[in-house]
This record gives C-alpha cells, sequence and structure tokens, in this order.
C-alpha cells in the first residue's frame, strides 16, 4: 500500500509544475490509472503509450483532443485532422503533408533564420527572456507566414491560441475569454479565405481554397471553409506553442545540466541531438486524449468503451524500461534504444516535426551564440498553466560576460 | 517463407528515417517519393529493415510474410 493517494489530474497546479514523481507512480504503481472524480484512464508506461498510438481503431482521436471533449461523449464539432481517424483522417492530412516533408521545410530555412535573426536585433543583454523576447515570438510569425497570414495579425495569433488553451488550476472547459478567442481567430481565417478565392497567393490558405478531396460518396469536392478554417486554427496553433515551449525548456534544462551546454558550446554538432533529448526529456506536448472504441483489458485493468484515455507521451519518454538512466538528461545518449514519443508516434505524429526540429535548431545555435554563459533567474521564472502543452511563460536570464 | 517490406505510401510523408537507417533498401527521390530498392527481408538486412520498421515516424513500413 502506499502511503498517499496516487492523484494525476492534468489542471491541478502541481500537474503544471511538474509531473515526473506522479508520472513514476503511475509507471509502477497504476499503469492503467484511472481517475473517478473526472472518469478518465491513463497509460504512463513507454511500451503501452507507443502501442495505443499505433491502434487508432482503438483508440479514437474523433471525440476530441482533451477531456472536456472527450468525456461530452460526442463526435467532435470542429474538422481538423486532430480530431479524425482513417480514413478520413488520411485524406485531410495528404491535402497538407507535402509542405511539411524534411526536404520542403529545408527549403524555407532562409526564411526561418531571418525571421529568428530579427528577434535579436532589439535584444538586450542585460534583461532577456527566453520565452518573452524570444521563443514566443518566432514560432508564430513562421508558421503563420507560410499559412498567408498577413504581417500585422501574426502575433495576434499567438495571443488568441494562448488564450484558448489556458487552463486555471481545475478548469476543464474553456473559458469565454478563450472562446472569444476562437472566435475572432475564426473571423481572419474566414476572411483570408475570401480573399484567396478571390486572388490567389503563393500560400498554404491558397493551396487549401484550390484543394479538392475526396468526399465518403466518392464525389470530389473542394474544402469549405470551415475546413480550411479548421486547418489554419490547428496548424497556427501547434505551430505557435510548441517550439515556444520546447526553446524556453531548453533554457531552463540547460542552465541545470551546464555539463550538457558545455558539450554544445564545445560542438554545435550535437545542436539536432540535443533538440531531440529535448524533446524526450520534456516535451512540449506531454499527452493527447484518445476515446476507447471498445472494452481493452491491459495489466488487469478493464477500461471500458467510450472512455477518455490519457496517452502520457511525457511518462513515456522517462520510462526505465524504455531508457537508460531515463530522469538523466544526456544529449549523447543512444537514441536507438525506444522511440522517442515526444512527436507522438503512427497516424496522428506530429506533421510539423520537420518544421519544429529546424527551428529548434536554428534556435539554439543563436542562444549559444548570444548567451553561451548565462544565470536563470529562478525567482521570476513562470510556467504555463494550459491544457495539452506545458513549459514556461517567463524564462528571464542574465548573460554573463 | 519469403518475407517482403510493404510500405503504405499513404501513410509514407517522406520523412526519410528508412532511408537513413538502410539505404539500400529505402530511397528518397528527388520529388520526394519513397522507392524501396529491394523488397525482400535478407539475413544481412533484416535487422535494419526492422529498426526502420519501428523508427518510421507514420508506422508506414511492415514486413509481411509472401
Amino acid at each position: 500500500m502506499t502511503a498517499t493517494e496516487l492523484v494525476f489530474d492534468p489542471f491541478s497546479e502541481e500537474f503544471f509544475n511538474g509531473p515526473w514523481e506522479i508520472y513514476r507512480r503511475m509507471r509502477e504503481e497504476a499503469p492503467v490509472y484511472y481517475n473517478s472524480e473526472h472518469d478518465f484512464y491513463a497509460l504512463s508506461r513507454h511500451a503501452d503509450v507507443a502501442a495505443a498510438f499505433k491502434d487508432h481503431e482503438t483508440f479514437s482521436s474523433a471525440y476530441g483532443l482533451d477531456l472536456a471533449m472527450v468525456k461530452s461523449g460526442q463526435p467532435a464539432p470542429m474538422k481538423m485532422i486532430i480530431l479524425m481517424d482513417p480514413p478520413e483522417h488520411r485524406k485531410m492530412r495528404s491535402l497538407v503533408n507535402k509542405v511539411f516533408t524534411p526536404r520542403q521545410i529545408a527549403n524555407l530555412k532562409p526564411m526561418v533564420v531571418d525571421t529568428i535573426d530579427r528577434c535579436f536585433t532589439a535584444a538586450d543583454l542585460e534583461h532577456f527572456d527566453v520565452v518573452q523576447d524570444f521563443a514566443a515570438f518566432f514560432p508564430v510569425e513562421v508558421i503563420t507566414r507560410m499559412l498567408g497570414v498577413p504581417s500585422d495579425r501574426r502575433q495576434q495569433v499567438r495571443q488568441w491560441v494562448d488564450s484558448s488553451l489556458h487552463r486555471e488550476p481545475g478548469q476543464i472547459e474553456m473559458s469565454p475569454e478563450g472562446q472569444q478567442a476562437v472566435a475572432e481567430a475564426m473571423a481572419l481565417y474566414y476572411e483570408l479565405i475570401q480573399q484567396r478565392r478571390a486572388e490567389p497567393r503563393d500560400d498554404m490558405f491558397t493551396r487549401l481554397v484550390q484543394a479538392e478531396i475526396e468526399r465518403e460518396d466518392g464525389q470530389k469536392e473542394s474544402l469549405e471553409d470551415i475546413e480550411i478554417a479548421g486547418f489554419a486554427t490547428l496548424l497556427g496553433g501547434a505551430g505557435a506553442e510548441t517550439v515556444t515551449k520546447l526553446i524556453g525548456n531548453a533554457a531552463v534544462t540547460f542552465a541545470q545540466n551546464p555539463d550538457q551546454w558545455q558539450k554544445l558550446l564545445d560542438d554545435r554538432d550535437k545542436i539536432p541531438a540535443a533538440v531531440e533529448e529535448l524533446l524526450r526529456y520534456e516535451a512540449p506536448a506531454q499527452y493527447n486524449v484518445r476515446r476507447s472504441m471498445r472494452e481493452v483489458t491491459l495489466h488487469g485493468v478493464t477500461i471500458p468503451a467510450g472512455k477518455p484515455v490519457f496517452l502520457l507521451g511525457g511518462s513515456a519518454n522517462r520510462d526505465p524500461e524504455a531508457f537508460t538512466d531515463a530522469d538523466t538528461f544526456d544529449i549523447d545518449r543512444d537514441r536507438t534504444e525506444a522511440q522517442n514519443l515526444g512527436f507522438g508516434y503512427g497516424v496522428h505524429s506530429c506533421l510539423g516535426a520537420a518544421l519544429a526540429r529546424m527551428e529548434s535548431a536554428i534556435a539554439l545555435e543563436r542562444l549559444l551564440t548570444f548567451m553561451p554563459r548565462y544565470e536563470v533567474l529562478w525567482d521570476q521564472c513562470q510556467r504555463v498553466a494550459m491544457q495539452n502543452v506545458a513549459g514556461w511563460s517567463h524564462v528571464p536570464v542574465r548573460v554573463v560576460n | 517463407m519469403a518475407q517482403k517490406i510493404d510500405v503504405d505510401f499513404g501513410l509514407c510523408e517522406s520523412n526519410g528515417v528508412c532511408m537513413g537507417i538502410i539505404p539500400e533498401v529505402f530511397d528518397l527521390d528527388d520529388e520526394d517519393y519513397l522507392h524501396i530498392l529491394q523488397d525482400e527481408v535478407t539475413p544481412e538486412n533484416e535487422q535494419q529493415v526492422k529498426e526502420a520498421v519501428r523508427q518510421c515516424p507514420r508506422q508506414a513500413i511492415a514486413i509481411r510474410d509472401e
């Protein structure tokens, strides 16, 4: 018996402040965890999470991406690939996936470098917040530029996304402010869709306006406005939030592991490996929520059909059964030991992985130059309280000469 | 029984992880299309092909019995 009750609450202060000890206990004590208060299940071991990611027939995405949506039991109201199962998922994702292949993303490097470098032109060595002055700024610029959002509206997109994902401790549903933000974002996207229909450009809105998709009855049709706006909402949100979190986590994690930062200073060829290790050690997306489509029995626990199931990739990536010294941050670790689930796995694995890798690598490279020696002002750091993504909103540093 | 490599090209998104593991078997062309250069699983390539199956982020590669 355990001394204290094991509670995994993804909307609690304790979770926002670092879930690693809770994850460890879940993997050891309750690999199929049940939360009676909110009536959901959670898988935390690497083998179980990886298998569940692959089994989209049992663990459906079509009922929502968060607890509130999946709990409702209704198919998701929005048309987004993150909320679809095959075969519809495959048809929709294929409309955009050629834009995000590593080769296509590599062609965007000059644009990404330029966007990142602009952040440093006004940077102040004495007062530099790695998130507020840097990591929050450039990812949304890059993805909204790819989409075709005009430059004067791009930072607004980030504020809308922040607002829609923010959760106070204990808050499961989106706030009225969050709903307002979603409505304003949709209005902008509808406006841009109309503009691109009238006047095509070289951007993703135009690509989606011109795309055709085969419907269930075999007919080919153009996408509806709401489907295109759904894509923009999803890509804008995913592109704006995740790399921001990864770079904030990087500044904190490297400050706690200065020997690893020194390795990077000594050999910048290790930057791609460092990005992979950051994704393993503290991925921006800590979990995905699915719905059980049939009864599943695992480790002696039966998950009934129709329940929300959290797949804790963040815990799986710290599973000592999968990774040697899983709680050690080591950019030189053997990456073939187990699948890194930082980008998910299977049909829903991160569409923007190549873009995220490139943005993160360039950002780390620039930080190594800008702040080879730095101290984090720990008492001024703040974590975000959000669903689906974890990380820091404020990481002020002092650059040491 | 012979074993063959089977790629679901509807799932493949040209990440090139497989080519990084065993370029003698998997090749991405200049247009980002994946080609299987040799579809038979042999004792020589079996271990690396299995690694490619596991590491494919899309889980688009399978080994099937002929």
